[in-house]
């Protein structure tokens, strides 16, 4: 389901008495999620990125501006009524349910639309097929479950579920057969009797809804005069099973389902939070630094696995994250925000190649961008007294100040290149990160501490100075008063 | 330094130790020992050697002397185990949904909060004069409110004709038992309040996003992750209730003790601890049954303490 | 194939909220219109339960400006026709209220005193100090909490009786039973030694390198900065000796001279007595209660962190 925001704001009062004044965390943001995409909100803590999300979820209420899910402007919605799926920064797991209530409970507040189906039928006709073709594996899942010199039903239950996806209830009927504690002659007897139990009783339910006037077609829908029958009713316990153990699977939990959340690692509980979001099947998925709580390894491999689902599913989802690099990687469109407004709303690479401003430059792209003061005169570029570039882009601006943004990768060292040498930068260290070189050098123009730059580890740099040259595509050109970029990709 | 500490310490801790040991730790192991002694006399210390009849004459009907099982088994004990039973659970839930109501409101939060207080800070023994007052059975508002003229809730009537207008047992279990819960609610609330403020948002936060409306919110979530005060409050007011007895001694007169039935005599609302008192205050040698009577209760506490601790090992979530 | 059909009955579940259909003003709406009954319903229940709590004290207040007259109307007034002052004065010297207040604050005064060095010395000994056996005493201290009083009671009754104490006639005696046993509290030793546990170790170091002994940092250190919990344990334990009946009634045994407040309160009146004695006893009950509601309102901070103390452990 698309989103849409229109001109929101937030505004959180403060305080006359005490002389606080309003704090605007959110301010006039406009943003565009399409459907079935992936989308990170960008930015240092205290953008009001957190506050966007909470009011795409409906835990904050807008000062101003309108919020729209598909055709439906919800800005008025509570946040029980919006059948979303959120994730917490810390989870919020309620401690004291299992992980398997956990993910239950947004279902029990559920209904179900669905035709009515003859469901003891199709689970004996399961049952009957499981017994008769796969008998000898169930009885391997029972061996496996033995706990303390007895076979563990829920230990069963879960094998069986893993394996052949059914639901617990089913696992737990072929528990009781006890097939595992017989062999030979008398196992093949118990299966026969348990077969022709079950085609008896498949026998007798249909009888009883031909009783009623009621007939079956072959999805074992409950025809009624030939039409199936459409009811809105709550789940079964089945249905939750079901869709509990689905979305267990897709998220990789299964195993630790009977566990309190204390009892899991951060990832893991992590995976339960993304759980319990899914498992209502929402049109809309929120995630509130979904990352952040986890160690350097864990991210990455853990903002794999959302991208993984999020293609899975489907689902529109919407992501805040301080981390550009995580935003980058899994983004199908970044905002990045400053102070409550929205900066720059495009996909990962194209604001990384086009930042429009010195602010998203800065943001975006490790090691962060190089900045350094500079000067328009007559059309050209200078920093400090060389002339960097001419474009007529320049002539049009006029003279005026402006700041000069160089990605680390845009240094051109290499003596073969074609390319001028324009900027004497004085490189102080160089280190070699495998494929890559860094190098740190330092130019008097330069703002911040230290030049870094990524270069080829086949080229020869020596210390001290060196003219460099620079890749059109990798330099940016900020106005110096009010820092928006007006050098920009097409341009070049 | 460390050894120089220790005898410090101890300096430190004897008046503590040396209070404790005559007025705690003695008294625990005396009165056990007096409730095997036989006619115990507490002004002289006189008695007639061990024996089991304190037990037996409070517990079975097979002592020498029936009044002391009719006070204790028949009457004492039954009474204080239905007044727990009754009183516990009700004033827990209530302050329960009081406080849970209480945390959900902002405007007069805390005038609602200081009147809900308001009892906690009271003596027991005056205000149970006034809820006397107020059940009274001639002039008692309780009785003009609800349209019972001369209805007996603690005293018998006293112009009724002789033999009737006398008091239910039931109507005087209402009104202590009405008492007690409008005493108890105070504390409850504030532990209560205090544990509701310490839930963090995010909980109800997750649960408002999965779609539960409040009332669910509130038993699935709110109730389990009050447990920890749950318990306390349980134990504690479990082991107060078994100690009823500022408010039989508040609520009836303490010559009768509530001795409402002129007709039965025995049928009265003591409590364990009101049976223990009494023996105290009497001339006869009749200490040892006060100790039994401490005895049984100590026991009787200590077992459902037990059972309370065991049964929330499962269900509280710390 | 029926392998499917098994499938599909759950894939194919279509998930929906319960108030489904409607459109999004009809939610919004009946959103809004459950909030305000929820809202509405809860005022009226705390408010009903507010009333049921300030009732008592408003009817003692009125009863006891009633004369016996107005109390016997068969429809009680809610407010005194006639305002009858004569009811205090007549309830002040029935409960010779100069002395049962000159014994209590006796009692009190140094009941508290008593439990406030105890209780210093012993937190102290707790929360800062190194000795063998410190976890296992306090456990014993706090299990102590569990034990119920009459067991101590009892036998203390006995002690003091022995001692000559008991029956009123050793006025000096008497004060003493009242007071030894309660100069100690187990609840106080804990919770003022969690308020010294908050106090910084490095306060602790800095005193050692200045040369301070433990003593000296007692009580220019922690006891200053612990005064909050100290007002606290003064206001309850005060309110204690106030409100404590049974044990000085025992003790005194009819001798009027040397009643507390409670047990003269008590003992001067008895329920079901002449009509024309309700105003007077509920004049008497509001002179013995009043004090208590000033002290809440006065010093509600500390009572209320006190009390709200004990449910935090658990």
């Amino acid at each position: 389901m698309e989103i849409k925001i229109n001109h929101l704001t937030k505004t959180f009062p403060g305080n006359i008495k005490k002389n606080i004044p309003d704090t605007t965390a959110v301010n006039d943001l406009n943003i565009l999620v399409e459907d079935g995409t992936l989308v990170g909100l960008l930015g240092p803590s205290g953008c009001g990125k957190s506050t966007t999300l909470y009011m795409i979820a409906g835990l904050k209420a807008p000062t101003e501006g309108e919020i729209w899910f598909g055709d439906e402007d919800v800005t008025h919605l509570a946040a029980e009524k919006r059948g979303i799926g959120l994730v917490f920064q810390n989870y919020a797991l309620y401690p004291h349910m299992t992980v398997y209530d956990n993910v239950k409970f947004p279902l029990t507040n559920l209904n179900v639309i669905a035709t009515k189906k003859a469901s003891k039928i199709l689970a004996c006709k399961k049952i009957a097929e499981l017994i008769e073709y796969h008998l000898d594996e169930i009885n391997k899942i029972a061996e496996e479950s033995i706990y303390d010199g007895k076979i563990s039903k829920s230990a069963f239950a879960r094998g069986m579920v893993a394996k052949y996806h059914v639901v617990t209830s089913i696992a737990e009927k072929i528990f009781h057969y006890g097939f595992f504690k017989l062999k030979g002659e008398e196992l093949e007897q118990a299966k026969l009797a348990a077969l022709s139990d079950l085609n008896a009783s498949i026998e007798k339910q249909t009888q009883k809804y031909l009783d009623k006037g009621l007939t079956l077609n072959d999805d074992y829908e409950v025809l009624e005069n030939g039409m199936p029958i459409e009811e809105k009713r709550r789940l079964t316990k089945d249905e939750i099973d079901a869709l509990v153990q689905e979305t267990a699977r897709l998220v990789q939990i299964s195993q630790y389902l009977e566990r309190k959340p204390a009892e899991l690692s951060g990832g893991q509980q992590q995976r339960v939070a993304i759980a319990r979001a899914l498992v209502r099947k929402p049109k809309v998925l929120l995630l509130d630094e979904p990352l952040s709580n986890l160690d350097a390894r864990l991210r990455i491999q853990t903002r794999e696995e959302i991208r993984r689902i999020q293609r899975e599913t489907g689902i529109t989802t919407v992501f805040v994250t301080h981390d550009q690099e995580e935003a980058m990687s899994i983004s199908d469109k970044i905002v990045v925000m400053k102070d409550g407004v929205k900066m720059q709303e495009d996909a990962p690479q194209e604001v990384y190649r086009n930042p429009n401003c010195l602010f998203v430059a800065k943001f975006l792209g490790t090691p962060p961008i190089n900045v350094f003061e500079g000067e328009l005169k007559g059309g050209s570029l200078y920093i400090g007294e060389e002339k960097i570039l001419t474009d007529k882009v320049f002539k049009s601006e006029g003279d005026k100040k402006v700041y000069v943004g160089i990605r680390p990768e845009g240094f051109i060292l290499d003596e073969t290149k074609e390319a001028k040498k324009v900027l004497t930068l004085n490189v102080e260290a160089i280190q070699t990160m495998g494929r890559d070189m860094s190098i740190v050098a330092s130019n008097p123009h330069f703002l911040g501490e230290s030049i870094k730059g990524i270069i080829d580890s086949e080229i020869n740099v020596p210390l001290g100075d060196n003219k460099v040259g620079i890749r059109p595509s990798k330099i940016f050109v900020f106005d110096g008063e009010t820092e928006k970029s007006f050098y920009l990709t097409e341009a070049k | 330094m460390e050894s120089k500490n220790n005898w410090k310490a101890w300096l430190y801790l004897a008046p503590v130790i040396i209070l404790m040991a005559v007025f705690t730790f003695y008294p625990i192991i005396n009165t056990f020992f007096i409730s095997f002694l036989k006619n115990y006399d507490s002004l002289t210390g006189a008695n007639k050697g061990f024996t089991f009849d304190n037990y037996i004459d409070i517990l079975t009907p097979f002592g020498k002397n029936q009044t002391y099982y009719n006070e204790f088994m028949l009457t004492a004990l039954p009474n204080t185990l239905l007044l727990t039973f009754v009183t516990v659970p009700i004033s827990i839930i209530l302050s329960l949904i009081i406080a849970i109501g209480l945390n959900s409101i902002k405007v007069f939060k805390k005038v609602f909060q200081t009147i809900f207080f308001m009892p906690y800070v009271t003596n027991a023994i005056a205000i149970g004069m006034v809820f006397a007052v107020i059940f009274d059975t001639q002039y008692g508002v309780f009785n003009a409110i609800f349209g019972v003229k001369g209805f007996p809730w603690i005293y018998p009537n006293p112009s009724a004709a002789a033999g009737t207008g006398l008091v239910n047992y039931w109507s005087a279990f209402f009104a202590i038992c009405f008492y007690i819960v409008w005493h108890s609610l105070p504390y409850k609330i504030l532990i209560f309040l205090g544990g509701l403020q310490n839930i963090d948002q995010q909980y109800y936060d997750a649960a408002k996003i999965d779609g539960s409306n409040k009332i669910k919110t509130s038993l699935k979530i709110t109730v389990p992750l009050l447990s920890p005060q749950i318990l306390y409050i349980m134990i504690t007011s479990f082991i107060g209730a078994f100690k009823e007895y500022n408010s039989v001694i508040g609520l009836f007169d303490p010559k009768t003790g509530g001795q409402f039935d002129k007709s039965t005599g025995m049928e009265n609302m003591t409590t364990v601890v009101y049976f223990i008192y009494k023996r105290m205050g009497e001339s006869k040698p009749t200490l040892g049954y006060a100790c039994s009577g401490a005895v049984v209760l100590f026991i009787i506490i200590m077992i459902f303490t037990a059972i309370q601790f065991k049964v929330s090992k499962k269900r509280v979530h710390y | 194939m029926e392998n499917n059909a098994y499938e599909n009955s759950y894939s194919s579940l279509t998930l929906v909220l319960k108030d489904d259909g409607q459109s999004v003003k009809q939610k919004a709406k009946m959103t809004k219109i459950g909030n305000i009954i929820g809202l509405v319903l809860i005022y009226i229940f705390l408010a009903a339960f507010a009333v049921l709590m300030i009732f008592p004290f408003y009817w003692m207040i009125i009863t006891s400006l009633k004369s016996g007259l107005e109390i016997k109307k068969e429809i009680p007034t809610f407010w005194p026709q006639i305002v009858r002052w004569d009811n205090y004065s007549q309830a002040f010297a029935r409960l010779d209220f100069l002395t049962i207040l000159k014994n209590t604050l006796i009692v009190g005064v140094f009941s508290t005193l008593g439990t406030l060095f105890t209780t210093i010395f012993a937190a102290f000994a707790f929360a800062r100090l190194e000795f063998k056996g410190k976890e296992a005493i306090f456990s014993i201290l706090l299990a102590t909490m569990m034990i119920p009083g009459e067991m101590m009671v009892v036998s203390n009754y006995v002690s003091v009786s022995l001692l000559g104490m008991t029956g009123g006639t050793n006025a000096l005696g008497a004060y003493a039973a009242m007071i030894l046993p309660f100069m100690i509290s187990v609840f106080y030793i804990y919770l003022l030694r969690q308020n010294f546990k908050q106090i910084p170790n490095e306060l602790y170091l800095a005193a050692k390198v200045d040369g301070k002994s433990d003593w000296q940092f007692l009580w220019k250190v922690m006891v200053p900065l612990a005064m909050p919990t100290l007002t606290t344990i003064t206001i309850l334990k005060l309110m204690g000796s106030w409100n404590a009946y049974v044990w000085p009634k025992l003790i005194v045994d009819g001798h009027k001279e040397l009643y507390l407040v409670t047990v003269g309160l008590r003992e001067t009146f008895s329920t079901a007595a002449n009509i024309d004695d309700y105003g007077i006893q509920m004049a008497a009950t509001v002179v013995v209660t009043v004090p208590l509601l000033l002290v809440f309102i006065f010093c509600r901070k500390y009572i209320m962190r006190g009390v709200s103390r004990a449910g935090i452990k658990g």
